[in-house]
């Protein structure tokens, strides 16, 4: 069993020596083209110990960004590029550029103004026009001397920019010389975790597109900023000129005629799908007129006492003091009504929310291909600015409440949806397995594991959604949704400043009442 | 009726999108493990396992993780379906049964403990243990009388309104055992339950478990990866390799006469005091008398189930051999060299009894 145990070699760190050989063969596999150069730089650098290893990339500092651009370390040569163009510009400025042009131009105007007058002053035959003639002749000589004075002292300034512009070409090509080495040693560093991801050698291809990126880039921008300050194809997209193109001659632009092809589409779209847009809107009119009947149409302080003892049973007796007071705030100043119809609004919106959104959840967390397919579209439901899809539920569902019911919706569902996946995917398989075993059939797996299990999480998404939610109300009002954002539509739009805040207050407590409710709701119940 | 509670025959398990092909094929041209991965990228899980597993016996699965004795369990109630093969419970072929005769057999038949205990936690370890039988719609007065015996059975009454989470670890796999018990279930299905547990809270569980199954007569696979676990509670042992069941034998089979290397080294650390019998190590009367002339006259007696234990205590009390009988009958002889190399196991003394 007692195998001979080989001894073990100890050597004290400073006598172990550094093997070079293998390094050497890894950074030539990696440099490729002129190898010894870099395994020479690389050593130096490995061997440095002081804040910037003390080497020198001619090719670097000489080619600049088409260097960096061979060896593929694309950061450098865009920073580099612009550096570079940074210079040439102001090379070229010294050189063809004309600083004082527009001053010399105006001195010239002066000038053959000066002269108009004193024409003048020689064709008059009074006296006091010939004074005035000649002091205003005078008068403008002086500006326009000054002019001229100006314009030279500018010129004068013209080898100034030159020699600015090529100490900084020098300064930026001993730089590059000075950290390419350094930068490149990073890059062969990350090339040894895994050489599949990081390129490495000098590649033809790599230095074809420097050189072809340069050449594009580099020229136009030096010649716009230098010969011609002033040239049209270059300052504005000709759009016009390829609307032409494409259309013919005198029938509009590429944007007018896809903007009429779009609208005439969308309006097709409304006709022919016009009982099924008016069936929705009559869905989500119905469950928003049963919530406004209840909010409004019951008796104020009976609503009143319901929400301040809902909120003292599901979060305790600060918050219903708290919930009481931004009640009062918001009846005292006259806000009840159009208050209780955003109640209604994002009653609406989140019920539509729980009731869609929760099974689609449900379906998302057990079916992984499902999600896939839906994840882009969420995101999508997320990301869009809210102003981009108020114009297709105007197109399709008209303008009010329901329409804005149904933007909030789209705003405000992606979180119960995400959260109630996310949460079904976190019930442990174990747990499922058990239930399984005895004999659980899928039904009775959801309900007795799946859906308790997730329950946290789906909590967590509704509340979201109802945040979601009260923050659209107040957009909705653009397509003509009610409530308290109408109220701070108008004042915004007359730049109402003491209305403004104080609506803007009512929808704020409003939402905190909310926020507070709920969470307290849901702590008790877990 | 047979007396087989649990049957398997030739049970396949093939993992991976073309299972069925790589099924077909290592049925034909009977290709091994390796090949099957490089063809067809198919995992075996399972490799050709047969056994039968009679009533009240306690039936070990013992292998290494990975051996794939998790997977071969969870084709009793088919947690997982098997490639090919056939399983039998109580006489009844469940590779063929229709989904809710599967969940009422899963439900009725067959209780199962898991590693992990597995319980749910939003619900109170009463509520736990009578699951089971909430999936089979019983009243709940009557799941909480069952569960409330059950919870005794396992010594944990007065935490009936407990949730799980405010349970030890060994009571928490407690009420796993009393949940897997409380619908009364034919067979139970142990998949490493004590594993996650200490040591000493094992070795408690393991007892209790034994006594529990013995008092109800629960026909049982356990899966364990400890091969002492499985000669405490097992009637028989499986041992599983790479998904073969390598050898199957009672504890002293297997200590004794292990089938291949693999095994040998298994059995090298246990102890063979308590699991070597008389009969194993003795050689008959006859022949001991024809060889031997060593006087038998105050010889003391022992029965041949005795163990190597019991053994030596006689022969500490005397110079003599021990005299093995059966039924009352002298059948056998062991003499101190005997009984030495008994204990240290697989070595032969005399030679003549290879």
């Amino acid at each position: 069993m007692t195998e001979p145990q080989e001894e073990i070699k100890v050597t004290a760190a400073s006598d172990i020596e550094v093997d070079h050989e293998e390094l050497d063969a890894s950074i030539r596999e990696f440099v490729g083209a002129n190898g010894d150069a870099y395994v020479a730089a690389f050593h130096k650098i490995h061997n440095a110990t002081g804040v910037m290893p003390n080497t020198f990339n001619i090719f670097a500092a000489l080619c600049g960004p088409i260097w960096a651009a061979s060896r593929a370390i694309w950061g450098m040569f865009w920073s580099f590029l612009i550096l570079e163009i940074f210079a040439w510009v102001q090379i070229g400025r010294g050189i063809w550029g004309n600083p004082g042009a527009e001053l010399l131009e105006r001195a010239e105007r002066q000038q053959a103004r000066v002269q108009q007058m004193l024409d003048r002053a020689s064709a008059a035959t009074e006296q006091a026009d010939i004074d005035r003639f000649t002091t205003l002749a005078a008068n403008l000589q002086k500006a326009a001397d000054n002019s001229f004075a100006q314009a030279n002292a500018m010129q004068a300034e013209a080898p100034m920019i030159l020699m600015t512009g090529l100490f900084l070409l020098v300064i930026v090509k001993a730089l590059q010389g000075f950290i390419a080495n350094s930068v490149y040693e990073k890059r062969y560093s990350n090339w040894r975790i895994d050489p599949s991801k990081v390129e490495s050698g000098r590649q033809m291809r790599n230095i074809i597109l420097g050189v072809v990126l340069t050449a594009a880039i580099a020229p136009l921008i030096i010649f716009k900023f230098t010969v011609n300050t002033n040239f049209l194809f270059l300052d504005a997209f000709p759009e016009q000129a390829v609307s032409n193109l494409v259309l013919g001659e005198g029938k509009g632009t590429l944007f007018s005629a896809l903007a009429d092809w779009m609208e005439a589409r969308i309006d097709a779209a409304a006709l022919a799908g016009g009982d099924v847009f008016n069936g929705v809107v009559a869905a989500v009119r119905a469950v928003l007129d049963g919530l406004t009947l209840a909010l409004i149409g019951s008796p104020w302080p009976v609503v009143m006492l319901i929400i301040c003892v809902t909120a003292w049973r599901s979060a305790g007796p600060r918050v219903a003091i708290f919930t009481a007071a931004s009640l009062a705030y918001i009846a005292l100043l006259g806000y009840w009504a159009v208050a209780m119809e955003t109640v209604a609004l994002v009653g609406a919106s989140v019920l539509l929310c729980v009731v869609i959104g929760i099974p689609l959840g449900i379906w998302f967390g057990k079916s992984r291909r499902a999600y896939t397919a839906a994840e882009p579209v969420l995101d999508l439901m997320q990301t869009l600015p809210a102003f981009v899809y108020l114009i297709p539920i105007i197109a399709f569902f008209g303008t009010g409440n329901p329409p804005g019911i149904l933007a909030t919706i789209i705003f405000g569902m992606p979180p119960v949806i995400r959260l109630t996946a996310l949460g079904m995917r976190g019930v442990p398989e174990s747990i499922k397995e058990a239930a399984v075993a005895f004999g659980a059939s899928r039904w009775q797996l959801l309900k007795d594991v799946e859906i308790p299990l997730a329950l946290p999480s789906i909590m967590t998404g509704v509340n979201q959604t109802i945040l979601m939610c009260l923050s659209m109300v107040v957009i909705i009002s653009l397509i003509g949704g009610g409530g308290l954002g109408k109220e701070i539509l108008e004042a915004l739009q007359y730049a109402a400043k003491g209305p403004g805040l104080l609506g803007g207050f009512a929808i704020l407590f409003l939402a905190m009442v909310m926020d507070r409710i709920v969470q307290g709701a849901f702590r008790q119940n877990r | 009726m047979s007396d087989a509670v649990v049957k398997l025959t030739d049970v396949w398990k093939i993992f991976g999108d073309r299972a069925n092909e790589a099924m077909a094929t290592v049925k034909k041209e009977g290709i091994g493990k390796p090949e099957v991965l490089e063809r067809f990228g198919c995992v075996v899980g399972v490799q050709s396992a047969s056994f039968e597993v009679s009533r009240g016996e306690i039936f070990c699965i013992m292998g290494l993780s990975g051996s794939g004795k998790s997977t071969l369990v969870r084709h009793v109630n088919r947690l997982i379906d098997p490639t090919a093969g056939k399983i039998e419970i109580l006489g009844h072929d469940v590779s063929a049964v229709s989904d809710s005769a599967l969940r009422r057999i899963r439900a009725e038949q067959i209780g199962m403990v898991f590693q992990h205990m597995a319980l749910m936690p939003h619900r109170t370890v009463r509520d736990n243990v009578a699951y089971p039988l909430e999936i089979r719609k019983v009243s709940k007065s009557k799941r909480w009388a069952i569960s409330d015996h059950a919870l005794g059975l396992v010594d944990l009454t007065g935490y009936e309104d407990r949730l799980p989470s405010e349970l030890s670890g060994g009571m928490q796999q407690r009420v796993g055992i009393a949940r897997a018990l409380a619908s009364d279930p034919e067979i139970l299905l142990m998949d490493e339950p004590f594993s996650a547990l200490d040591p000493l809270i094992r070795l408690q569980l393991q007892d209790q478990f034994k006594a529990l199954v013995a008092q109800l007569k629960k026909t049982t696979l356990f899966i364990t990866h400890d091969l002492d676990e499985a000669i405490r509670i097992g009637h028989r042992i499986a041992i599983m390799k790479d998904g073969v069941i390598v050898q199957i034998g009672t504890p002293e089979e297997i200590v004794m006469n292990p089938a291949d290397d693999y095994v040998r080294e298994f059995v090298q650390g246990i102890s063979k005091l308590k699991l070597v019998k008389a009969h194993s190590i003795m050689i008959p009367i006859k022949e001991f008398l024809a060889n031997d002339d060593r006087a038998l006259d105050d010889a003391p007696r022992a029965d041949e189930n005795a163990d190597l234990d019991q053994l030596i205590d006689l022969s500490v009390e005397t110079y003599s051999p021990i005299i093995i009988t059966e039924n009352n009958k002298d059948v056998g002889v062991v003499d101190k060299a005997r009984l030495l190399r008994g204990i240290q196991g697989g070595k032969d003394g005399g030679g003549e009894n290879d």
